[in-house]
């Protein structure tokens, strides 16, 4: 009962972590809609991998205030990707990876149990037909 | 069969540090160094004039010369190491040095010329970043080398070293006669 409560203050505090990244909100839920999915679209360019909604480095502050200014100004998406990619170039917007990749993690772990699964059938198989009493001396 | 079995945990771990090494050259993020700006006219800007306070600095101001355009900031460690750079590289008269004075604190920036000299024709401040994201800045030091014409001929998105200004920006200046 203890530990569940626990839980559920700790789940509690994870839209903290969200708002310590990014504190501000638009007025509009249709703007602040369209402000976070865009975000989302955008390279950090001060750092590897990863987008301007998932860090607090400066750069990615420095657009996101650019975007939301945009947006609140009445921009259209297109018009905030142009004025970006006008400035830093194509490598600005982040294209997600391929698909398949996310396939990855998954195919190894049924690699490893189809592994795991072989072994412990040698193992029994061997015990089976292992005819030897545990005081035994090894086969020379 | 056995010796084989040995040896293909190794084998894997070459595979994937192959797997690694080229992911991690093929970055996008290495290809960023060039600038979407190369070829195009250097943006237009208006900023307060660090060195002299109330006054106004803008773009049009510069037309007709090789400018240097130079993103500093007191708070960057690189640009300490660059600045003896930028004052041998005004010295040399071959450029205007125009600074960008990138979200810092006046007072700190001013305080940082006196100590170690100011290579600056003038310098502009831009403490909220604003005119660094038309220049496409993310980070500092920058550099731009500018032609008369006002066209951005070449972007460096670090400092600059003896060998690089030789080897990257003078042939620019000298090639073109001006």
């Amino acid at each position: 009962m203890r530990r569940g409560a626990v839980i559920a203050l700790l789940c509690l505090l994870l839209p903290l972590a969200a708002q310590a990244i990014d504190p501000a909100r638009l007025d509009d839920p249709v703007q602040q809609q369209r402000y976070e999915a865009l975000i989302h679209e955008f390279r950090c360019l001060q750092c590897t991998g990863e987008t301007i909604a998932d860090t607090p480095a400066q750069f990615a502050i420095d657009i996101r205030r650019q975007v939301r200014e945009m947006i609140e100004s009445g921009s259209s998406d297109a018009q905030v990707r142009q004025y970006l990619v006008d400035r830093y170039g194509e490598i600005i917007l982040m294209r997600p990876r391929p698909l398949w990749l996310w396939l990855i993690p998954g195919l190894m772990l049924v690699l490893g149990a189809f592994v795991a699964v072989r072994i412990a059938r040698q193992r029994r198989a061997l015990l089976a037909t292992d005819t030897s009493e545990p005081g035994d001396e090894e086969p020379a | 069969m056995k010796r084989l079995k040995f040896w293909i945990p190794l084998l894997g771990f070459l595979v994937l540090c192959v797997m690694f090494a080229v992911a991690l050259f093929r970055a996008e993020e290495n290809k960023i160094v060039k600038s979407a700006l190369i070829g195009k006219p250097m943006p237009e800007f208006s900023l307060p004039d660090l060195l002299n306070s109330g006054q106004t600095l803008n773009s049009a101001m510069f037309k007709g010369k090789w400018l240097l355009v130079n993103v500093w900031g007191t708070w960057c460690i690189d640009c300490r190491m660059e600045h003896q750079m930028l004052l041998d590289i005004q010295k040399s008269g071959k450029v205007e040095i125009i600074g960008l004075n990138y979200q810092d604190d006046d007072d700190k920036a001013r305080r940082w010329l006196k100590e170690m000299g100011n290579p600056y024709t003038a310098v502009g401040v831009d403490r909220e970043g604003r005119t660094g994201i038309d220049f496409g800045v993310y980070g500092a030091p920058e550099n731009f080398l500018v032609n008369p014409e006002g066209i951005i001929v070449h972007k460096l998105a670090y400092g600059i070293t003896p060998k690089i200004w030789r080897e990257e920006f003078l042939p620019f200046i000298d090639g073109s006669g001006a």
